[in-house]
């Protein structure tokens, strides 16, 4: 009775040597991550957690978690609030200069962000804000809008728009229609979008190295360097912490998602 | 805000999309505390005639006015009224309570105070017991009770219901229909409601108003409505009628003379209506339920014989259709109850009407 169209053999065997072939790179992360050797490579004799002892107790790699941490979540509120306010624009006018308007804002993840890097490094350079806080997270929450759009667009193409008439018609305010009607509808859209903008954010290398040298030194950058420098298998656990946090996020959004649906 | 209702007018709206015209210069009044219908089919503009009163459509040309203040212009959220949307519009993430509490809520009215409406409003239409839950938890009957407490809760001088009783099975609608008719009568409130229902229209208003294509067809009480349609639209969206091409052969102060092939018929002319002179084509309109089965020997101003071609039995009555020389086929429709023959296909009958029954009616500009 259930499961009235089960795959085929052949779909079902497409789909796992996807998943393998996705997770397989970042399997191999693990246990290079536990090696009891100084160098990047696979356990030889056991496992070792030390790696990770030494990235804990390393001031750099805190200093750096620390640094992307905030950098994300300074970045993550710039996506969110001027994607949402976007989105909910272009729905409300909903013309075809809208759609305009929209595809727009999807630009930064359409360009290459090493093109988009060296614009920003141009104009940074003229702003004062090359190797600064503010200008990382400036540049990760501009490119950090395309998902917030996207998903709050989403959102909102699933929100009866006989609901703000409504609330309209009892007399509510623009702002109290977007504040009590409007924005709890689409909660869950900001909640998907806030969680790409800041993985977004949390993992960008390419912008990174072009507008930060000394000062901001995010993790992806210090990984990055290590791995160019020496091969310390402590890059190896700070990748595996990365894909742990990462994974977090997203089980956080399939929970959101999951709730929403429920209702 | 005050203690009755508000007067409504409508002076000339218009309102047109590119060439096409959706409502076509529609003058109206409603008075303090009535209760309006608009009736009209698919597509006839009620629905853009009641979102110009709300304020979410601009008319094109003419002017909404409330107690003889124009509010063509004002927005949604300035004009205070209630409206119960078609499909309801319930906040999905509130409860009963928070929706009803809307309104109150945006006018900044202290939390005592909001509860005490909330459940006085809901007490209203009886949903007291359903404040906590959600409007998916609620079926479509009580949803709908719960838009109108939502509408009713911060007394609005004036309530727009758009089809409000459109997604409900016959049982419920008639239920609700009484429902809202006691309620009416309870607030004192003025009420305009768009319907393409015509049972509804005319078990609920105090006037209804028939629209087709845009336009204002015909205005007033429903019993007028019923008995004196003005045009053949009229007399056959509202109720079933039959429609006999007569010629008049001879006028009269109170009644004339008219002739459909060899058949005589007898027309009583209203108080005031034309007196058509010979040789005039009219059209007339005669209800199905105003003809009567004449026994033998028994007469009427209209008389006519005919033989049942076919019949239905529909609980309270008969439909009958019968064949007739003159007239050709005839509607009639016979209370079962004591009904004075056994309906059969080919049974012979003499069917009576009074000189009052049938009215004259216009034949609709295309
Ligand atoms: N935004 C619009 N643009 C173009 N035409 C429109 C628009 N809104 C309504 N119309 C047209 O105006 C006419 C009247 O529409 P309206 O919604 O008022 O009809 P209605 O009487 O409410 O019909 P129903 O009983 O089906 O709800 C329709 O022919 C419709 O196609
Ligand atoms: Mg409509």
């Amino acid at each position: 009775m259930e499961g009235a169209h089960r795959p085929g053999p052949f779909a079902s065997a497409s789909a796992w040597i996807v998943a393998i072939y996705l997770v397989l790179p970042i399997s191999i992360v693990i246990p290079v991550s536990m090696t009891d050797q100084r160098f990047l490579s696979l356990p030889q004799e056991t496992l070792s957690l030390r790696h990770y002892a030494t990235v804990l107790g390393s001031a750099e790699w805190l200093g750096s978690i620390a640094q992307s941490f905030w950098i994300a979540v300074a970045s993550t509120l710039i996506a969110v609030v001027a994607g949402t306010l976007c989105a909910i624009g272009c729905w409300r006018i909903s013309r075809r200069s809208t759609d305009l308007i929209r595809a727009l804002m999807l630009l930064p993840i359409i360009i290459p962000s090493i093109v988009y890097a060296i614009g920003l490094y141009r104009y940074f350079a003229r702003l004062d804000l090359l190797d600064r806080f503010a200008g990382v997270a400036i540049a990760h929450g501009v490119t950090g809008i395309p998902y917030v759009v996207i998903t709050v667009s989403t959102a909102l193409a699933a929100f009866d728009p006989r609901l703000e008439q409504a609330a309209r018609g009892m007399g509510a305010s623009l702002l109290q229609t977007l504040r009590w009607v409007i924005l709890p509808r689409i909660a869950p859209g900001i909640a998907s979008g806030a969680i790409f903008a800041f993985i977004h954010s949390w993992d960008e290398l390419v912008i990174v190295l072009f507008i930060a040298s000394r000062d901001v030194f995010t993790l992806p950058r210090r990984i990055w360097d290590g791995i160019n420098e020496n091969l310390d298998p402590a890059m190896a656990a700070v990748a595996v912490l990365l894909v742990l946090f990462t994974l977090l996020l997203l089980l956080l959004d399939l929970a959101l998602r999951r709730r929403r649906d429920a209702r | 805000m005050s203690a009755a209702g508000h007067a409504l007018a409508l002076q000339g709206l218009t309102k047109r999309y590119g060439t096409f015209t959706a409502v076509d210069d529609v003058s109206l009044k409603v008075e303090s505390g009535q209760f309006l219908t608009l009736l009209g089919p698919s597509g006839s503009g009620k629905t853009t005639i009641l979102m110009c009163i709300a304020g979410f459509v601009a008319p094109t040309a003419g002017a909404v006015l409330l107690d003889g203040r124009d509010i063509t212009a004002l927005p949604p959220e300035k004009r205070d009224f209630g409206m119960v949307f078609q499909g309801y519009a319930l906040f999905p993430h509130m409860t009963v309570a928070e929706n009803v509490a809307f309104p109150l809520r945006v006018r900044r009215m202290g939390t005592a105070e909001r509860a005490e409406k909330v459940r006085a409003a809901l007490d209203l239409v009886q949903l007291d017991r359903f404040a906590e839950r959600r409007p998916s938890q609620l079926s479509g009957g009580q949803q709908q009770r719960v838009a109108l407490a939502r509408a009713l809760v911060f007394d609005p001088a004036l309530l727009l219901l758009d089809e409000p009783l459109s997604a409900l099975d016959k049982k419920l609608r008639a239920e609700l229909q009484e429902e809202l008719k006691a309620l009416h009568r309870r607030v004192g409130r003025t009420f305009v409601n768009v319907t393409h229902d015509q049972e509804e229209a005319l078990s609920l208003s105090d006037r209804v108003a028939i629209l087709n294509h845009g336009k204002l067809v015909q205005e007033g009480a429903p019993t007028a409505l019923y008995d004196r349609p003005r045009t053949r639209f009229v007399a056959d969206f509202l109720g079933k009628s039959n429609f006999l091409h007569a010629a008049v052969q001879q006028g009269g102060a109170e009644a004339m003379q008219l002739a459909i092939g060899a058949t005589p018929l007898v027309q009583r002319i209203l108080p005031g209506a034309p007196h058509p002179a010979p040789g005039t084509k009219l059209l007339l309109s005669l209800r199905p339920e105003k003809i009567a089965l004449l026994a033998d020997g028994e007469t009427a101003d209209n008389m006519v014989e005919g033989r049942i071609a076919t019949w239905s039995y529909l609980g309270a009555g008969f439909g009958l259709s019968v064949a007739t020389q003159d007239l050709g086929m005839l509607r009639v429709t016979l209370p079962s109850w004591g009904a004075p023959i056994a309906p059969a296909e080919g049974l012979a009958i003499r069917l009576g009407w009074s000189a009052s029954a049938s009215v004259p009616v216009e034949e609709d500009a295309a």
